[in-house]
């Protein structure tokens, strides 16, 4: 027991990115619930009582009368339902649906009484101190938790690297962030982060429905709204049917929400990023990548499928001549985030590179970033797991290991100290 | 369903043993029929009954290895337990599983990892007497303090927490001096109570050096702010002096190795030449041993090194006389007159042990004499039979020479005192002068003759008669050439002779 320095008490672990919240078990290698942070909810006046029979309907004091959450919450097609993501930029923005969330997750997936586990909550290293004290005071007053930390993800995901030092880079679906970790604690002043994430999703999503020689512009339906089609060769306009009675009745978020996961998708199967820098003639030699839509159009994709990780790491000045709010690439990103450092503290960062989050797991990642890396870091060190599971939710996995450390146990803030000391325990204890 | 025990029984033509004629015996025997013999299924058992002792024994239930006892007693147990963190200054109380062989109120085995730097305190007093800066107001150091001791020294966290209100911009390295040197005026100017050499250990510790901080930092960013040119560059320049190095110890080596196979032993060079340059060495060891060696024209390669007792004891044959030949193989015969002793025994040695001395007495002459003609005798680069044998001709020579030398000079003044009491007599009486000088003349004239005749065939050149002048140069230079030529004409003619008599006294 001592020997690996683990005692666990059952603590829970959860951590809310953009697309996905994770729960579990401290001390378990996945998390035991993964469910979309995203929710379908219908506003006050259309409320018509409308009840799902799998999904949870949480009665929240808001306008939002009943939320869908869940595997079954969003993804379903209801009339007239909204889609709302309490997460904007990979911070908690709204916090009414978060009790919700939450409780589906624990309660009604994992059936857990709250009140009996010390509970670690995750947040990203660009939160705000109200945000956390927020946390905690949802945690302590609904859900009655005995203990509660709150930890960064920076930090969490070097510990799942098994490192105490590192610079931690991590990719999610809307964030892409760059945190320099030494000792286990974040070095705010070289923190560094931009929704470049979001820009790959809108470079997709433009390379996409933009028509070119080859292909016509491609409508990126969800297959909700289609009730048939039939297989078209190559390149020829499709032929489907379109769901006319959902069509009237599906609102503009949710669209937004589906044709996003559309791209997301052909991102995930089609896109790349060359291992050594662009190069035209090496983009054209690559396998083009045959893929088919909701709609039944299919195409083979062959440079251009290059050209959207391309935006990762190198911007045309043309792009970055028409809009000046560019997020930052990712050398970039890098590159301030050391500049911040102590030199003594770059050689040892450089190091312990952990790339991490789900947008790394883009085909050619880690080895453009090595490639760009060890150009002016000789003796870079990129730690990429190549578990799926691992790099997707190394913040959770890190805050499973947090938490099931013997002598983490001293650091919980207790309902105790809550109660005694307020808001301010939150900032003095998880520093 | 229709068919019973009994006429499975007949169909298998196994004896009945139990007759099921009245309906209480069939009673009895399944009694016994219960205790059926392990390994034996009921219903194979009710058909066959227990007439099948071999069937059972060879259906008995296979013994299978026993299972590894660990842990010593099995199960242990469990229990769900809440526990207290004296690590905590609250109240909570979580709750673990433990064994429950483990002790209800011992500490929680954690708590111990939670360890807390000392800290150093000041007062008012003393900050007002020894911590005045004019940089820093005593508000911000208390902060500093306070922070260093809320991240316990990790300086690069320090900095990036460290946030005084209203307060100047503070580098890693300013933050650290103040500190450390706070901490060092207050270690020197509170009572100390252990001895010196701690706290002075102690101070060194907290030492800070600021300027010089500040400068490794500046070499370290200047390091790495060098621009891809100046890396390649001195890259590229590293790769060179490699090279030039490298070059350089390949020179050298190649020159020691001409300097071995020119000069042999004389170029200084360590004994590993020995062997590394034998050729070299065999042509200057023959030009030296030309005196009087006629064996000296066998080519013999000194590259193996015959034994002087070899192993075998049978007589030579005629085909190991050319195996011997072919690979330079000299058989000497064992001593045959001698017992085999234990004291007689001659063990296998080294030729270059037994290398042949001069007299003692006359050692230092032979030495003298030699070094004169640039000849090291005591030690044989090559000791080869024909070496040896020629080193051991070489020695006699000398020591002939030697004694010959001595004769003459041993003459000479003889020859001297003669002329001397002449002279005493000519002063007596004039006549006869004439006659002397003329025998005189003519002697010398005899003996240049010789001389010449007998040094193309012995000597062979003249240094060496050169040379045997400066050594005799420490009696007299006043000597005449005329009486120099005599001394090498007898040392020539004296030397078979001489070595003769001393060979045969040898054997």
């Amino acid at each position: 027991m001592v020997n690996y320095g683990g005692d666990e008490v059952a603590a829970l672990v959860v951590d809310i990115g953009t697309s996905s919240l994770r729960a579990g078990y401290a001390g378990d290698d996945t998390p035991k619930v993964v469910i979309p942070t995203a929710y379908g909810y219908f506003t006050l006046p259309q409320d018509q009582d409308i009840d799902m029979e799998e999904s949870t309907t949480g009665d929240v004091q808001t306008p939002k009368a009943k939320i869908h959450i869940g595997s079954s919450g969003p993804s379903v097609w209801r009339d007239g339902m909204e889609i709302g993501n309490p997460v904007t930029d990979g911070m908690i923005s709204d916090f009414n649906p978060i009790p919700s969330l939450i409780q589906h997750a624990l309660g009604d997936v994992m059936h857990c009484t709250t009140s009996e586990h010390p509970m670690l909550v995750t947040e990203p290293t660009w939160n705000t101190q109200a945000n956390r004290e927020r946390m905690a005071e949802i945690m302590f007053e609904e859900f009655h938790v005995p203990a509660f930390y709150i930890a960064n993800t920076g930090v969490l995901n070097a510990f799942a690297a098994g490192k105490g030092s590192a610079l931690v880079i991590d990719v999610g679906q809307s964030m892409a962030s760059v945190t320099p970790v030494v000792d286990g604690f974040v070095l705010r002043k070289g923190l560094s982060f931009s929704p470049l994430p979001t820009l790959i999703r809108a470079h997709a999503r433009h390379i996409l429905t933009t028509s070119t020689s080859s292909r016509p512009g491609i409508e990126l339906l969800p297959h909700q709204l289609i009730t048939s089609k039939t297989p078209v060769e190559p390149n020829v306009v499709p032929t489907f049917t379109l769901r006319e009675d959902r069509v009237s009745g599906t609102t503009q978020s949710w669209r937004m929400w589906t044709e996003n996961r559309e791209v997301d998708e052909w991102i995930q199967s089609v896109a790349g990023v060359l291992e050594q820098g662009w190069n035209d003639q090496a983009a054209a030699a690559r396998q083009p990548k045959q893929y088919e839509f909701p709609t039944g159009f299919n195409t083979a994709f062959g440079s251009e499928r290059f050209q959207v990780g391309e935006q990762f790491f190198w911007h045309s000045p043309q792009l970055v001549a028409s809009n000046p709010n560019l997020p930052k690439t990712i050398p970039a990103l890098i590159t301030e985030s050391l500049r911040a450092c102590d030199p003594e503290l770059r050689q040892v960062l450089m190091g312990n590179v952990v790339l991490t989050g789900g947008g790394s797991l883009f085909s050619g990642f880690a080895d453009r970033l090595n490639a760009e890396l060890t150009r002016s870091f000789q003796h870079t060190k990129i730690h990429a797991a190549a578990n799926t599971v691992e790099r997707r939710y190394g913040g959770w996995l890190g805050g499973s290991i947090l938490a099931s450390l013997g002598t983490f146990h001293q650091l919980w803030i207790s309902k105790e100290e809550w109660q005694e000391h307020g808001r301010p325990i939150v900032g003095q204890r998880c520093k | 369903m229709a068919v019973s025990a009994a006429d499975v029984r007949s169909a298998l033509s196994i004896h009945e043993t139990i007759s099921a004629s009245t309906p209480v015996q069939p009673r009895k025997t399944t009694a016994p029929s219960t205790k059926k013999p392990d390994g034996i299924s009921r219903e194979l058992y009710s058909l066959i009954g227990p007439s099948a002792p071999t069937l059972a024994a060879q259906l008995a239930k296979p013994r299978l290895k026993q299972k590894p006892n660990l842990g010593g007693g099995g199960r242990s147990r469990w229990e769900y337990r809440s526990f207290k963190n004296p690590a905590r200054s609250d109240e909570l109380e979580l709750r673990h599983w433990v064994k429950a062989s483990t002790d209800q109120n011992a500490d929680y085995p954690f708590a111990k990892y939670n360890t807390q730097s000392s800290a150093y305190t000041y007062s008012q007093d003393e900050y007002t007497k020894y911590l005045e800066d004019k940089e820093w107001t005593k508000d911000e150091t208390d902060y500093l303090f306070r922070i260093v001791q809320e991240y316990d020294t990790r300086w690069y966290i320090i900095h990036d927490r460290y946030d005084f209100p209203n307060g100047a911009s503070r580098s890693i390295e300013d933050l650290k001096d103040r500190y450390f040197s706070v901490c060092r005026k207050l270690i020197r100017n509170k009572p100390w109570t252990s001895d010196e050499t701690a706290k002075n250990l102690l101070l060194a510790s907290l030492q800070f050096d600021k300027d010089r901080e500040l400068m490794r930092k500046k070499y370290l960013l200047s390091l790495e702010s060098r621009p891809p040119e100046q890396i390649v560059e001195e890259e590229a320049l590293y790769i060179e002096v490699r090279r030039l190095e490298q070059n350089e110890r390949k020179f050298k080596k190649e020159r020691e190795d001409l300097l071995r196979t020119l000069a042999g032993i004389e170029s200084g060079l360590p004994d590993i030449v020995e062997d590394e340059a034998p050729f070299g060495l065999t042509i200057d060891v023959k030009k030296k041993k030309k005196i009087g060696a006629a064996e000296a024209e066998s080519p013999a390669t000194p590259s193996t090194i015959s034994l002087g007792i070899p192993i075998t004891k049978r007589p030579p044959t005629a085909k190991n006389a050319a195996y011997d030949a072919m690979h330079y193989i000299i058989r000497t015969d064992p001593p045959t007159t001698t017992s085999a002793t234990k004291s007689a025994h001659t063990p296998a040695y080294l030729r270059s042990f037994k290398l042949p001395a001069p007299k003692q007495a006359i050692a230092p002459k032979v030495t003298q004499a030699l070094a004169e003609l640039g000849i090291l005798y005591t030690r044989l680069v090559m000791p080869t039979r024909e070496n040896c044998a020629a080193l051991e001709q070489l020695l006699e020579a000398t020591t002939a020479l030697i004694e010959t030398k001595r004769i003459v000079d041993k003459v000479d003044y003889d020859i001297k005192v003669l002329k001397a009491r002449l002279g005493v007599r000519e002063h007596q009486g004039s006549e006869g002068v004439e006659d002397v000088n003329a025998d005189g003349n003519t002697t010398s004239a005899d003996a240049m003759d010789v001389d010449t005749a007998n040094e193309e065939e012995i000597v062979g050149d003249d240094g060496r008669s050169q040379s045997v002048l400066s050594t005799r140069s420490a009696r007299g230079r006043k000597h005449s050439r005329r009486s120099m030529s005599i001394s090498s004409v007898d040392t020539a003619t004296n030397v078979s002779t001489r070595a003769g008599t001393k060979r045969q006294k040898r054997s």
